[in-house]
């Protein structure tokens, strides 16, 4: 670091190189008095570096919320979502599928999670107009294999589901080439895709959508009860790593999530939310990374509820939002059809 | 800050070739810097540097003898104190409970935390607060501006819209049932634009961005004198990873909690922060406690924790130095955080979140 640059006293950056100082992080990692006494300088010279330093980070960095209303560019709108395809469950979300976060879908198994998260990967590649990113996804496996045959269909219909999309411009996209399929079993191949390949996809701009299916599966066996805090300590590695991912790309991060029935969880707990039969797997610790959770369900068939058309192929299901910030906890029907996920009215 | 440099305690010599290069008052002295003053009067930089000192030192005393208050120690009795106390605001959240369990809302120089597991509503209050601290001072407010310093991006302004939106809205049905002049005029500028552009955001991606933030803020706060209210949302997430060295964090957070507290009696401001929870595993069963470890319980004033009971929303007074520990229920609509039962309707107001304690101050001014 060229403490020259900055606006400092000349007996200040001296002192700075004799220390061996090199960085504005190491500098705020000390506290003050460790600072005069690493530098032996005045407390106003530390004051004035501390300052200063703080400055050179954080320049330009305030907006009003009223910037933030009022900014309507793509590339930096809070208003910017990522559509799912289908205009029912894009008015559950109010838009889509926030930028800027890690949004989990949980559910039990075949509740149509694998599904909603294939849509996403080619609703990404629609253009800003339609809801899309105009960008590739990737797609993380962590147990079973790639539903490539089910992609291909969604593929094919298309302009079935996306009637709203003018069919010249589904023709040009390429949906196949975008999507890039990663496989890790493990936790050590996940570190290493998130870290490498991740961060390179992201940087050249070729994907700007990550789906995770499932995270739970990377922490099913390797645990047990008395590693808790090995697992904590991954869980909340992973959960920054995403979020940093995700915050210096303005890319959604969608995470699957299976989830423990409450007969098989070991610790009752009053403090957490007691009405559902099954809870979202890996507790706390996952949970407190999230931007969003939303849980998907299948309706038992004889319990339907009302207002469903009868007529509807495939058995009914539920996406609810358990908690956002800016959405109300509420639910919508859907349906899986041979063209892709659609919500019922 | 506007010191005549012939008025300055330099050397004459200085003073005169200062006078010659132009300077005219201490401001623009400071302004210039060691570098700049160095080249323009050709003087060596431990000498421009020297002078530069002794001007801040000039002009920072006067700031403490017309003020009277910063950087000098006062004697105050107790009963100064409390009378200071009472007088302090308070930003009221606009669920009763709340409010009368912290005997008023959310105090003013005070440290306010509150925790809760994911989706409780945290953010939801702390949203709310950012707009109810800029309520006029004619309808119970504090009439001041907001800081938002945001960790994990949460903040989404949509929501925000809304619960100003209602916030207005609420204003406008008093001031209808009242007809009063000053809310009248007060209401000309209290409106969702002026709201908005009063929260400034800060969005900080580490700790030590928030760090630095921190360090800034007195000075934001010195620029923006009616800036009430110092939201962090959160300042659990960016110390829960990344920390190999917990010793080294215990310190960081410290530090942190002294210099909010400063801000907040310095400023009259209120600091909240919102914290996590973790699962402290015990001898035959688990709890959910706030995260960040014990030391870090003594940094707030004040302790909320948010938590559910089935699907009821609850708050828990945990720690209070002048109030009794409690629990209330409280909903979160559309329009922001409110009671659980609708209150008392008055005859000409409509919707079902007007608030039976209205404006405090007005009742005790009329007594």
């Amino acid at each position: 670091m060229d403490w020259d640059q900055f606006d400092l006293n000349p007996r200040t950056v001296a002192a700075l190189k004799k220390a061996d100082i090199k960085s504005i992080k190491e500098i705020l990692n000390f506290s003050e008095a460790d600072l005069q006494r690493l530098m032996k300088l005045s407390s106003a010279d530390i004051q004035c570096l501390l300052k200063t330093v703080s400055r050179t980070l954080r320049k330009n960095s305030m907006l009003t919320a009223l910037q933030l209303y009022q900014d309507k560019d793509h590339l930096t709108s809070q208003h910017q979502k990522l559509s799912l395809g289908c205009s029912v469950l894009d008015n559950l979300l109010k838009g889509g599928i926030p930028l800027v976060g890690i949004t989990e879908l949980a559910g039990e198994s075949s509740a149509g999670k694998t599904q909603i998260s294939l849509q996403l990967c080619l609703c990404v590649q629609y253009p800003y107009k339609y809801g899309g990113l105009e960008s590739g996804a990737v797609y993380i496996c962590t147990e079973d294999a790639f539903p490539s045959k089910r992609l291909q269909q969604l593929i094919d219909q298309q302009q079935k589901l996306r009637a709203d999309v003018p069919a010249e411009i589904i023709q040009k996209i390429k949906f196949g080439n975008s999507i890039f399929v990663e496989h890790a079993a493990d936790l050590d191949t996940f570190h290493k895709c998130i870290t490498k390949r991740l961060s390179l996809l992201l940087a050249r701009g070729m994907v700007r959508l990550v789906v995770i299916d499932s995270i739970a599966a990377l922490f099913r066996c390797e645990f047990g009860v008395s590693e808790s805090v090995m697992k904590a300590r991954y869980l909340q590695t992973f959960g920054a790593q995403l979020h940093s991912l995700s915050t210096r790309f303005r890319t959604p991060i969608m995470c699957i999530n299976q989830v423990w029935h409450q007969n098989c969880c070991l610790f009752y707990n009053k403090w957490l939310e007691v009405g559902n039969r099954v809870a979202p797997a890996l507790g706390m610790t996952w949970a407190n990374q999230l931007l969003m959770r939303l849980m998907a369900s299948r309706i038992p068939w004889p319990g339907q509820a009302s207002g469903v058309a009868p007529h509807c192929t495939g058995s009914v299901r539920t996406l609810r939002v358990v908690f956002a910030p800016h959405l109300p906890p509420s639910f919508c029907y859907y349906t899986i059809q041979s063209e892709g996920v659609k919500g019922i009215k | 800050m506007q010191r005549e440099v012939g008025s300055l305690p330099l050397a004459p010599g200085l003073r005169a070739r200062l006078a010659a290069a132009g300077f005219q008052t201490a401001q623009e002295l400071l302004e210039t810097g060691p570098c700049g003053l160095s080249k323009e009067i050709g003087i060596s930089k431990e000498e421009a540097l020297e002078a530069l000192q002794l001007v801040r030192q000039e002009c920072h005393g006067d700031a403490a003898r017309t003020a009277g208050g910063l950087g000098t120690t006062r004697k105050f009795t107790a009963l100064e104190l409390l009378e200071e106390e009472q007088a302090q605001g308070f930003i009221i959240t606009f669920c009763s409970a709340l409010d009368n369990m912290l005997g008023g809302g959310v105090q003013l120089t005070k440290i306010t935390e509150i925790c809760g597991a994911p989706g409780v509503g945290k953010t939801q209050l702390c949203m709310q607060l950012a707009v109810d601290v800029q309520i006029p001072e004619c309808f119970g407010g504090v009439a001041g501006e907001a800081v938002f310093i945001d960790t994990e991006g949460s903040f989404m302004v949509d929501r925000v819209v809304d619960i100003a939106a209602a916030c207005v809205h609420h204003c406008q049905l008093i001031a209808e049932a009242q007809q009063e002049e000053d809310h009248l005029k007060a209401l000309e500028t209290f409106s969702l634009e002026s709201i908005l552009s009063h929260i400034y955001y800060f969005r900080c991606r580490d700790y030590i961005e928030l760090l630095a933030q921190v360090y800034l803020l007195p000075e934001f706060l010195s620029e923006h004198s009616k800036v009430r209210l110092v939201v962090i949302d959160g300042i659990a997430f960016p110390f829960r990873h990344d920390f190999e060295d917990l010793s080294l964090r215990t310190r960081l957070l410290n530090g942190l909690a002294q210099q909010l507290i400063i801000i907040a009696n310095d400023h009259k401001a209120a600091v909240v922060l919102t914290n996590q929870m973790t699962t402290r595993i015990g001898q035959s069963q688990s709890t959910l406690v706030p995260a960040l470890g014990e030391s870090w319980g003594h940094a707030a004033t004040v302790r909320l924790i948010f938590h559910w009971d089935n699907s009821q929303r609850l708050a828990t007074l945990y720690k209070s130095p002048s109030q009794k520990e409690a629990t209330i229920p409280y909903h979160i609509t559309p329009h922001g955080f409110r009671d659980v039962q609708p209150p008392a309707v008055t005859p000409n107001a409509e919707g079902t979140e007007m608030n039976p304690r209205k404006r405090p101050r007005r009742e005790e001014e009329k007594q």
